[in-house]
């Protein structure tokens, strides 16, 4: 349904536009809002993925993705640059309007990840990561956690970031890539 | 770069974890990289369900709108590149209409952003526009104004040739009382230029209504509208 409203998007229909704006809008700013944190920033940035979903929906090509993996890494594009540019400090994050849950409830990812089959599948991959590298990925793919945020929360020095970082994202290739 | 290089680049790009000025880098390099952007692009798909179990959160208030208002624009702007006819423009207009979202506003804004007379639409507030159109139909003229130098510009849109016939522009203003007075006919090619005549100050213009009937050649032998009647009123121009 979403792959069929894109493509009529494609096309230049502005009705097919407006329905894939309704039915992907909550994911989409959720998934920006939750690396901005302040919503005031997200809003921007939410009209800037929607100009840019239009825009580029001819691109879209279903054998490589599904459309919300699409959208979803237009709209995360997005909020990291700004998030990079601007960047805002922990402080600030800490001190954000937006109520949210506890990032650390990503102990315990398993159970939500197994909703689907390739849910199941990355699950899988990152349950073969250990505790501490596994929230790692979380934080900076979900909350936009820089190497120099994830040192500060993991307390390890940034080098240990980065050299996590390199290892996990080979092993991850790996693993999901067989 | 190997491609285990690449790989943890394309993947840290996809995570986030990147300062601004990596980020930047690899922005630009993936263009002209294939083997980059595919990596890119692997990591966005292997990564892609993680973004499902981000729970969905409604936003405070629709941007749809401002989404539509962006994207007609920017259509506008690049229907202009192309150097598009006007009928590109009602297309769009006629488009954006069906889906009951445009308002004469916006209309305007498109309309606008295309360039019609764009020298005279630089974003101030005394730029004005007014859509003249019946009903749903297509604009059928659209007029622009500077309340500074007093000069006004009127160019068909969708209006329909009349043989033998010449469209004429008014203005109704009470203060001034009489009904409508003549601005000037609309002869060439549709297009006209005239200035507002001292006697109506820049409020009264404001809230004035301009009609455009269809007359005679040379005009309305009355002085006064005798033909068919469009009717608009002036909006600022969009910043």
């Amino acid at each position: 349904m979403l792959a069929q409203l894109l493509e009529r998007v494609a096309r230049r229909d502005p009705e097919a536009f407006a329905a894939l704006y309704r039915v992907t809008v909550s994911k989409l700013y959720a998934t920006a809002l939750r690396i901005l944190k302040r919503t005031e920033a997200v809003d921007d940035v939410l009209q800037d993925v929607y100009v840019r979903i239009w825009e580029k929906a001819e691109n879209f090509d279903p054998s490589k993705g599904s459309p919300m993996g699409w959208m979803g890494a237009i709209a995360r594009n997005r909020a990291l640059d700004e998030l990079r540019l601007n960047r805002l400090s922990l402080a600030d994050v800490n001190n954000s309007l937006v109520e949210e849950e506890p990032i650390s409830d990503e102990k315990e990812p398993l159970a939500i990840l197994e909703q689907a089959e390739e849910l199941a599948r990355l699950s899988q991959c990152l349950a073969r990561l250990d505790v501490e590298r596994r929230e790692m990925v979380l934080l900076a793919y979900r909350d936009g956690f820089s190497r120099e945020e994830l040192s500060e929360r993991l307390g390890r020095p940034v080098g240990t970031i980065k050299t996590w970082l390199r290892r996990s994202l080979i092993e991850l290739k790996v693993c999901l890539d067989r | 770069m190997t491609q285990e290089e690449i790989d943890v680049l394309a993947g840290e790009y996809v995570l986030g974890t990147l300062a601004a000025d990596e980020r930047d880098f690899v922005a630009t390099l993936r263009l002209r990289d294939r083997t980059l952007n595919q990596a890119i692009e692997d990591w966005e798909r292997r990564l892609a369900p993680l973004g499902e179990t981000i729970r969905p959160v409604n936003p405070n208030q629709s941007i749809l709108s401002q989404v539509q208002t962006r994207i007609a624009v920017r259509e506008a702007e690049n229907a202009k590149k192309l150097q598009a006819s006007i009928v590109a423009l009602e297309g769009l207009v006629r488009r954006w209409r069906s889906v009951a979202i445009v308002t004469t506003a916006l209309a305007a804004t498109i309309l606008v952003a295309v360039g019609i007379n764009a020298n005279l639409l630089l974003p101030t507030p005394s730029n004005y526009v007014a859509v003249f159109q019946k009903g749903d139909a297509s604009p059928a003229f659209l007029l622009t104004i500077d309340l500074n130098t007093r000069i006004l510009s009127i160019q068909a849109v969708a209006a329909p040739v009349e043989p033998g016939k010449t469209y004429q522009l008014w203005i109704a203003a009470d203060p001034t009382g009489g009904g409508p007075q003549s601005l000037g006919v609309i002869e060439d090619h549709g297009k006209a230029t005239h200035r507002i005549p001292t006697s109506y100050d820049a409020s009264v213009v404001q809230r004035a209504t301009f009609g455009v009937s269809l007359e005679p050649v040379g005009g309305s032998p009355t002085g006064k509208p005798t033909g068919p009647v469009f009717h608009a009123k002036l909006i600022p121009t969009p910043k």
